[in-house]
């Protein structure tokens, strides 16, 4: 009967990894040095489009929120595993009596609330918008359930992406150009030239149905909550998890 | 000799007390096969590890192989060799952080490869490396390895204090692993290995670092800590092997050449009681046959 946890064990040896990982992006000024130039970016280049349309809504700011993340999130994520190896610190994990699948859990939420502390700093915005007028709260909840779906997705690939390197700047690479392709993959223009590349295929228009983040964060921003959108950036982080998972087995030999 | 046995049962009955007093839930293995190495070993009560047969390959590149040996409670085992000579490899497949390419390693009646998790409650291990968050705090690090080894509250917090006492990590406990000496860092290392305390410690190169006068308190450390335990640690040097060990395991380009006390290698190889003398003879002998078989 090989090893098994039950639910409590399993659930506190992710708080375990957690509590430790949360701790480490803030341990150090590289989090807060993150978080500050991602919001000072992303949120001037907001106020820019507001003040040059006057129109009481976010939708210039999730609209650029994808091209924001591809660069920002591989930050977060390159140290997560690339870290661990380079320190030999996979060692001290790898011989403790957690399941790696408990460890990738634990590294992943705790990146995932950084992220939603990041997040968090965008609601001067809303404010802003509540103080000016009447926005449409239920499209702004909508877009912002988006964006934490979408960087949920791009948090899963880019621990994956880590986990395939010992080197954080080729983690980072390898994240920044896989979200490259999720975001592109969806832009008109390439989607036009991909077609244009091989036309009897289609091979832009396929990528765009099937591959893009485009159509389902497009979904959230105009204000609906799809199941299949959800169903979407879900299985894909589910998926990018459990090749993080055996990546790490495969390591065992 | 005969003093020697003496001293090994009677470490095997303090175990039997000490063992059930404070680490109940660890039932003494099933029955194990006899041991199946260079030379035999009796053992006065049941083998908690075996290692039979076990080789490793990195690809194509061969790290050890026909490893055979077994460890019972209150041993402190010696592995020596030379840099790459395997020893690493097998203390990495004992503590479950690589798997056998062949083989088969039971620990306490546990197989490694189905039984991870088991096998690591009870198993402390210090890497060659000391692997160590250098951002942590010493005393912030030692409690997330008790809480990840399933500590929590009081038991977690006498555990610490009884590893800070032991290892003499108390001054500073509070500071960052980043700004602690290599000897320090070394230190915590064995501190982490021992916070759940584990029956079977492996530790890789654990003097790495130390000065003279640490590890002699090493040595003491060790010492102290066999009476219940298995020790099994790695170095290639060999006079520190020789002051510590009840028993050596000679590893040398992945083959395992002698297991024995240095009393018993001595006799076998017709040297002095010299493990160096001892060590280079294994090493000339395996060097001769793999010239005269090519």
């Amino acid at each position: 009967m090989p090893d098994r946890l039950c639910p409590k064990d399993f659930a506190r040896g992710i708080g375990v990894i957690f509590t430790r990982e949360i701790n480490a992006y803030f341990d150090t000024p590289i989090a807060y040095i993150y978080a500050s130039v991602f919001l000072i970016l992303s949120c001037s280049t907001f106020m820019n489009a507001f003040f040059l349309n006057g129109v009481l809504e976010m939708a210039p700011y999730f609209d650029l929120l994808p091209f924001f993340l591809i660069p920002f999130i591989p930050a977060i994520t390159m140290r997560a595993w690339a870290e661990e190896y380079s320190q030999h610190t996979i060692e001290l994990l790898m011989t403790m009596p957690l399941q790696s699948i408990q460890i990738v859990l634990g590294k992943y939420l705790s990146a995932l609330v950084f992220y939603l502390i990041v997040l968090l700093g965008t609601t001067p915005i809303v404010l802003m918008l509540l103080f000016l007028g009447s926005p449409d709260l239920g499209l702004i909840f909508s877009s912002y359930l988006g964006a934490l779906c979408l960087g949920a997705f791009f948090l899963s690939f880019g621990l994956f992406a880590s986990g395939l390197t010992r080197d954080q700047i080729v983690a980072y690479v390898v994240a920044v150009l896989l979200g490259f392709a999720f975001v592109l993959s969806g832009h008109e223009k390439v989607v036009e030239i991909l077609d244009g590349l091989a036309p009897a295929y289609h091979v832009g228009s396929l990528l765009y149905e099937s591959l893009s983040i485009a159509p389902h964060y497009r979904a959230f921003t105009r204000g609906i909550i799809a199941l299949p959108a959800v169903l979407y950036f879900s299985l894909l982080s589910i998926f990018f998890l459990w090749m993080n998972d055996l990546s790490l087995k495969r390591d065992r030999g | 000799m005969r003093r020697q046995d003496d001293s090994v049962r009677r470490k095997a009955l303090n175990f039997e007390v000490v063992y059930h007093k404070f680490v109940p839930i660890y039932p003494l293995c099933s029955p194990f096969p006899t041991p199946n190495s260079d030379v035999n070993i009796d053992f006065p009560y049941p083998p908690m590890i075996r290692v039979t047969d076990v080789a490793k390959w990195y690809g194509s590149i061969r790290a050890v192989e026909n490893i055979n040996f077994s460890l019972a409670p209150g041993e402190i085992v010696g592995f020596v060799g030379p840099n790459g000579a395997g020893k690493s490899t097998v203390l990495k497949m004992l503590a479950t952080y690589l798997l056998p390419t062949s083989g088969k390693i039971i620990i306490d009646g546990l197989d490694v490869v189905t039984h991870p998790l088991s096998i690591r409650r009870k198993i402390g291990y210090l890497s060659g490396d000391t692997p160590l968050y250098q951002a942590m705090r010493v005393d912030k690090f030692l409690r997330f390895c008790g809480k990840a080894r399933g500590l929590s509250g009081n038991i977690l917090d006498k555990k610490l204090a009884w590893v800070v006492d032991i290892c003499g990590l108390s001054p500073h406990l509070y500071k960052r692993i980043d700004q602690c000496s290599t000897g320090f860092r070394q230190r915590i290392g064995v501190g982490a290995a021992l916070i759940h305390d584990p029956p079977i410690l492996l530790l890789d190169e654990p003097t790495h670092g130390f000065d003279p006068l640490q590890v002699l308190a090493f040595r003491d450390l060790i010492q102290s800590l066999s009476e219940n335990r298995i020790i099994l640690f790695s170095s290639h040097i060999i006079h520190e092997v020789a002051a510590l060990s009840d028993r050596v395991l000679i590893i040398h380009q992945g083959n395992l050449l002698a297991d024995g006390s240095i009393d018993n290698l001595a006799q076998k190889t017709g040297q002095s009681r010299d493990l160096e003398a001892i060590f280079a003879h294994l090493v000339r002998q395996q060097n001769c046959g793999e010239i005269a078989h090519a």
